[in-house]
C-alpha cells in the first residue's frame, strides 16, 4: 500500500517524484556505464534475475491481524545491491503497477523515490553500522583483519551484528518509506490538509508491516552470510 | 500463495486496440492517463471515465480479467472515499455524533476515486491487448534506455521462474508442517526470512548460468535490433493515436475554456 495509486498526488508532487527518480536512475546509469567494457553483458542479466526474485518475493502475503501485509523489502535490496538497488526498484515499481495495477502509472517516479530514496539511506545505515562495529572489534582484538570488504564476513558473532544492522535497515526502509508516502500524500493535500488524515491512517496501518519486515529482513541477511555472503553487497560495489 | 503476473492472458483476442500499434498505443494512452489524473473538476473526471470505459469496452476483455485487476485500485481508494467525507472542511450534509459529513469533503473524495480508477481502466488496454515481450519492444523502439529495457525483459521473464521455484520450496515447507497463522511467531517469520533467502541464493546462482548461456550465444549486452516482428505504423493507427490525444487534450481544453466563460 505505499504504492501510491493514480489520481491522487498533484501535479507538483508527481512532478517532483519523476525528478528525482529520473536524477537517480542517471546516475545509476552513469555509474554502470563508469565499470567499464562488458560491465552491461556480465551484470544485467545477473541484477535483472535478483530484481524478478525480489518481486516475487514481494508477492507472498504474511497474515497480520484482520488484514494480510505483503513484503517490500526494499531494505534488503539496498543492502545487497547498493546503488543498483535504485533500477532495480524502479522496475518493480514498473512490474506491480503494469502486471497487476497495483500502484498508478503516473506515480511510478514518485513511488520509486519514497522506497528507492529510503532503499539508499537503510543501505548507507547497514554499510556504516557493519564498518563501525568492524572497526570497534579490531581495536579490541588489536589484530588485522586483510581479507573480506565486509566485517560482517568472518565469525558468528559479527554474523550477529550484520543480522541486527540488517533487521535495522530492514525496518527503517520501511519504515522511511511510509513515511515519504505520507508525506507526498499530505504535500497533495495542499494547505488546507486534505489528505493529512488518510496519510495518517494508512501510515498506522503500516506500523505491523515495518515490525515483520524487520525481523525478516534481519533473518534473511544472517541466511544470506551463512549461506552466500558475497551477496551481501556484492553488486554495485564496483569491479570485482 | 503468489499469483502469476498474467497480464497478457487475453493479448490474443481481435479488436481495434488489439490491432493498435504497441508503440503509439502506450504514446498515446499515456498522454490520456496524464489528462484524467489532472482533471480538477467532477464533471470532466466523470466524463473521464465514461471515455475510458469505451476505450476499454473497445478492447473487448472479459469483465472478469477487469475486475480481477482493478481489485487493487479499491484498495487504496476505499480509505480516501470513507476518511474524505469527514475531515474536509465545507458545509455540513449530515452530521453524526461528533461525525461531520461534507458535500466539499464527498466531492474531493468522489473525484479522487473517479481519477484513479479511469487511469486503472486506461492502463488495461495498453497493457493486456499487447503480448507483454511486444510491449517491452515498443517501448525499446520508444527510446526507453537499453539498461532498463533489458532489465525489464529479463526481470519479466524470470519473474515466472521463481514463481514456480517459491511455491515448491512453501509447499515443502507446509509438507513438514509450517504454517503461518494470523499472529506469525518470531520463529514462523525467521522461517519465512529463510525460504526467501533460498530464493535469493538459488536466483543468484541462476543469474551466474543466464549470463554464461547467453555470452556463449553472443550477448554482448548492446541493444539487439533483431526481432522476430516489426512495427509499423498505418492510417488507422495515427487515426486512433489522434482520437485518443484529441480525447485527453479536450478533457482540459473544456475546464480552461470553462473558466474564461465564468
Amino acid at each position: 500500500m505505499v504504492h501510491i495509486s493514480d489520481g491522487v498526488l498533484s501535479l507538483p508532487v508527481l512532478a517532483a517524484g519523476w525528478a528525482v527518480t529520473g536524477v537517480l536512475l542517471a546516475v545509476a546509469l552513469w555509474w554502470s556505464k563508469r565499470q567499464g567494457e562488458g560491465w552491461e553483458a556480465e551484470e544485467i542479466p545477473r541484477l535483472s534475475v535478483m530484481t524478478a526474485a525480489f518481486f516475487v518475493a514481494s508477492l507472498v502475503h504474511v497474515p497480520v491481524g484482520p488484514t494480510s501485509a505483503h513484503f517490500l523489502l526494499n531494505g534488503l535490496l539496498g543492502v545487497t545491491l547498493g546503488i543498483l538497488a535504485y533500477p532495480a526498484i524502479f522496475i518493480g515499481v514498473l512490474l506491480q503497477a503494469v502486471l497487476f495495477q497495483h500502484g498508478g502509472i503516473t506515480t511510478i517516479g514518485i513511488n520509486t523515490a519514497n522506497m528507492g530514496v529510503a532503499a539508499l539511506l537503510a543501505s548507507a545505515v547497514f554499510k556504516g553500522g557493519c564498518r563501525l562495529a568492524r572497526g570497534r572489534r579490531e581495536g579490541r582484538e588489536g589484530r588485522e583483519r586483510s581479507e573480506g570488504s565486509e566485517g560482517s564476513k568472518g565469525s558468528e558473532g559479527s554474523k550477529g551484528v550484520a543480522g541486527i544492522f540488517g533487521a535495522l535497515a530492514g525496518g527503517l526502509a520501511v519504515f522511511l518509506a511510509v513515511v515519504f508516502t505520507a508525506v507526498s500524500l499530505i504535500l497533495s493535500g495542499g494547505e488546507e490538509g486534505t489528505f493529512t488524515a488518510v496519510a495518517l491512517a494508512l501510515a498506522v496501518a503500516h506500523v505491523p508491516i515495518i515490525l515483520v519486515e524487520t525481523v525478516v529482513v534481519g533473518s534473511v541477511v544472517v541466511f544470506l552470510l551463512k549461506v552466500k555472503p558475497e551477496l551481501v553487497g556484492s553488486l554495485g560495489e564496483g569491479k570485482r | 500463495m503468489v499469483e502469476y503476473p498474467e497480464i497478457d492472458l487475453f493479448s490474443s483476442l481481435d479488436s481495434p486496440i488489439h490491432r493498435f500499434d504497441p508503440r503509439a498505443k502506450i504514446v498515446a494512452f499515456l498522454c490520456l492517463i496524464f489528462s484524467v489524473v489532472l482533471v480538477q473538476d467532477l464533471r470532466l473526471a466523470f466524463a473521464g471515465l465514461l471515455g475510458s470505459l469505451a476505450f476499454l469496452a473497445a478492447s473487448r476483455l472479459p469483465l472478469r480479467f477487469v475486475s480481477q485487476h482493478i481489485k487493487w485500485v479499491s484498495f487504496f481508494i476505499v480509505p480516501f472515499l470513507l476518511i474524505l467525507p469527514f475531515t474536509v472542511k465545507g458545509d455540513e450534509i449530515f452530521r453524526f455524533y461528533a461525525l461531520k459529513m461534507t458535500y466539499e469533503g464527498l466531492e474531493y473524495g468522489v473525484l479522487v476515486a473517479l481519477r484513479a480508477y479511469s487511469a486503472v481502466v486506461l492502463v488495461l488496454p495498453v497493457v493486456a491487448t499487447t503480448r507483454f515481450d511486444l510491449t517491452i519492444k515498443a517501448l525499446d523502439r520508444l527510446k526507453v534506455p537499453n539498461m532498463l529495457v533489458q532489465m525489464l525483459m529479463f526481470s519479466y521473464r524470470y519473474i515466472f521462474v521463481f514463481v514456480v521455484e517459491f511455491q515448491r520450496t512453501w509447499r515443502a515447507m507446509e509438507a513438514r508442517g509450517f504454517k503461518l497463522r494470523t499472529s506469525p511467531s518470531l520463529y514462523a517469520l525467521r522461517t519465512v526470512g529463510k525460504a526467501l533467502g533460498t530464493l535469493f541464493v538459488r536466483s543468484y546462482e541462476r543469474g551466474e548460468r543466464v549470463y554464461q548461456a547467453l555470452r556463449s550465444r553472443g550477448y554482448t549486452g548492446t541493444r539487439n535490433p533483431k526481432t522476430l516482428v516489426e512495427f509499423k505504423m498505418q492510417a488507422r493507427d495515427y487515426a486512433l493515436a489522434v482520437l485518443i490525444v484529441g480525447f485527453a487534450v479536450a478533457l482540459h481544453a473544456v475546464s480552461f475554456v470553462f473558466a474564461r466563460g465564468v
